[in-house]
């Protein structure tokens, strides 16, 4: 009995494995295509600028310069030679060198604005998560003895949660940054990506962080995870199960610990761990907006000035940390909820 | 064309029996029909109304705040010169044509995937649900960053709703499927099909009426995501700038800097009308879901 169990698990695996790997290729070759129709070419950017500076340079001069900057970038060869190239690229996770900032390698760039990105998400996600689903929960289990309370935290979700991050960077900007100036303005503080280690420091990146957190925490928290953890106990207190726990006459407190939270943390886990794994996907607008040095940041500079090689790289990461991030649970579910069984 | 009567007549009394008993919806919807006859009354009045070239920069003096003198003044002006109250209205116009084009598309294929991925089953099934899975884990945002940067040119407004369908079609798609794997088990098609109903009949008159609720969510969702993406794209300088939609008028307060300059009526107004349009667009979502799914009701909580 139990190694047909392990076998049917090892089954199971090896098949999520398989589709995991197939899922990869097929998102990365969508990107690899889509990257193609970057408007925006770095090298004809280099060109133009050297044809301005230079006195005169010859047609054929210039199509030589032309094929080492393609060379140098890693830009030469036909679409298949290319597409095997940037395969090989993504799976030993080396992007080369970037052409924004030439000759620093991709790598380094990802990983000089990683902790600004991953800090910040980690952060925010997590805080609104566990704000959101105690507001969410508590808000709907004594929804009848707190009615007041209960309506006003729905209206205020209600108005928030439609509400895209962005827009409320901008309002929050207005309120914090120019009514009642305790933060600074977008891009006001960090000046290299250099970062030592001081208090001077830590306490600028906490002010210079608090509104892009801010902004993304108050919708979400308020937004998505209250509400979808009041439709979770609202549905756990309207079953059967529970009317008899009332009639028992349970303590209230060991009801909402055991009945309500125990069946609420499944689902909210898996949507947390996806939330988490798409951190490396940045908050692109935020970031933007506030000029934070982040994933998100870079990416757009790099897809608009044509810069392949560090688009691709976030890009790649990006799709991996999902993909992983859903691999993972499908792996996991079985093991914390018994109603799913391994297929 | 009978099909299509017939699919009209099922959403349209769906429509009407959800007004009827959520409070929710209609408020949203209430909401909502204001914004559209407001802006679509003034559309059409603007030629009788609004100064001669609405469009054109400094045809009024710049950075006036509103003031009730006129219509053209009642929400100020811009530091370009134009007035705030017409930009908006044609702006409000613009972004929903846009974002039902978008809905249209994307909840139609998402309803259609869905629904043949459900009946079908089997290998069908599994490769629409890859193919979806591949659009979930590629991140939207920069997709469509690269794609309307590529197709700047040629951008229109119907063309930025059609492109922002690409990714808007997986939610829908999604969610048609898992209901109709759980409608497609059930004894009344079982009946349907053992006396003799063909497939297309079974699907318009047994399934399709058990999800015309869960479409009509997916389509106001679908709007709203619509509308928010193009103002995320506009903020970054790749709607259509020379139209005004609300993502647009963002956009060039954000490049005059409006907001840190004070001049709260020019990125106020397309803000204020954001949100006023998503709460009601939501409360509409909400309203379908609470009656689709009662136990999300207020009040009937045991």
């Amino acid at each position: 009995m139990s190694r047909n169990l392990s076998v049917s698990f090892l089954k199971y695996i090896s098949v999520r494995a398989l589709i995991f790997i197939f899922t990869l290729l097929v998102s990365f070759s969508i990107i690899f295509l889509l990257l193609r129709l970057m408007p925006a070419s770095i090298v004809d950017a280099l060109l133009a600028g050297l044809s301005q500076s230079a006195q005169s340079i010859t047609p054929e001069e210039y199509l030589k310069l032309r094929e080492t900057l393609e060379e140098i970038f890693g830009l030469k060869g036909s679409l298949s030679e290319l597409y095997v190239k940037y395969m090989y690229r993504f799976f030993t996770l080396d992007f080369g060198p970037s052409m924004i900032a030439f000759p620093t390698p991709v790598r380094e760039i990802i990983l000089n604005s990683l902790p600004w990105t991953a800090g910040l998400l980690s952060f925010s996600t997590i805080i609104s998560w566990i704000t959101g689903n105690m507001l969410g929960t508590l808000a709907s289990f004594f929804e009848r003895s707190h009615k007041n309370t209960s309506r006003v935290l729905q209206g205020v979700a209600v108005i928030l949660y439609p509400i895209p991050y962005y827009i409320m960077a901008l309002v929050l900007i207005f309120l914090f940054a120019y009514l009642i100036p305790i933060f600074p303005l977008a891009g006001a503080f960090i000046s290299s990506s250099r970062f030592t280690f001081s208090l001077e420091n830590i306490y600028l990146i906490i002010k210079a962080s608090t509104l892009p957190a801010l902004s993304m925490i108050l919708v979400s928290a308020l937004g998505w995870w209250f509400l979808s953890s009041r439709a979770l106990t609202l549905n756990v207190l309207s079953e059967d199960y529970f009317l008899y726990a009332v009639i028992r006459g349970l303590d209230s407190g060991y009801m909402a610990r055991k009945y309500v939270l125990k069946n609420i943390l499944l689902p909210q886990t898996t949507a947390l761990s996806l939330a988490l794994g798409g951190i490396f996907n940045g908050a692109l607008l935020t970031e933007i907006i506030f000029a934070y040095p982040g994933l998100g940041f870079i990416l757009y500079k790099s897809v608009v000035s044509g810069d392949y090689s560090t688009a691709m790289g976030i890009l790649s990461l990006s799709i991996i940390a999902v993909a992983a991030a859903t691999f993972i649970i499908d792996i996991i579910y079985p093991l914390i909820d018994p109603r799913v069984r391994h297929k | 064309m009978k099909i299509n009567l017939r699919y009209s007549i099922i959403i349209y009394r769906k429509i009407t029996d959800i007004y009827s008993t959520s409070l929710k919806f209609k408020i949203g919807f209430l909401i909502l029909l204001a914004l559209i006859v407001v802006s679509t009354t003034f559309c059409l009045l603007a030629p009788m109304l609004a100064p001669p070239n609405y469009r054109s920069w400094y045809s009024l003096k710049k950075d006036l705040p509103p003031n009730l003198s006129s219509l053209n003044l009642i929400l100020g002006t811009t530091t370009n010169g134009r007035s705030v109250f017409w930009a908006l209205m044609h702006a409000i116009i613009n972004s929903l044509i846009m974002a039902s084009i978008t809905a249209l598309v994307a909840s139609h294929i998402g309803l259609f995937l869905g629904m043949i991925s459900g009946i079908k089953g089997g290998t069908v099934d599994r490769l629409l649900i890859f193919l979806i899975d591949v659009f979930i884990i590629i991140p939207g945002l920069p997709l469509l960053v690269v794609l309307t940067m590529s197709l700047k040119n040629v951008l229109t407004i119907p063309l930025l709703g059609l492109i922002i369908s690409v990714i808007a079609w997986t939610w829908p798609a999604r969610q048609v499927r898992a209901m109709v794997l759980s409608l497609r088990e059930r004894e009344h098609i079982y009946i349907a099909r053992l006396s003799g109903m063909n497939s297309m009949n079974i699907i318009l008159s047994e399934i399709f009426p058990h999800i015309v609720a869960w479409h009509l969510i997916n389509f106001t969702n679908t709007v709203l995501f619509s509308i928010s993406t193009e103002a995320g794209l506009a903020i970054l300088g790749l709607s259509i700038l020379s139209e005004d939609t609300l993502g647009t008028m963002i956009y060039w307060a954000q490049n005059y800097s409006a907001l840190l300059r004070g001049k709260t009526w020019w990125i106020g107004s397309p803000i204020a009308t954001l949100i006023i349009l998503f709460v009601s667009l939501y409360l509409i979502s909400t309203g379908l879901s609470e009656y689709v799914n009662p136990r999300l009701r207020y009040g009937v909580t045991r």
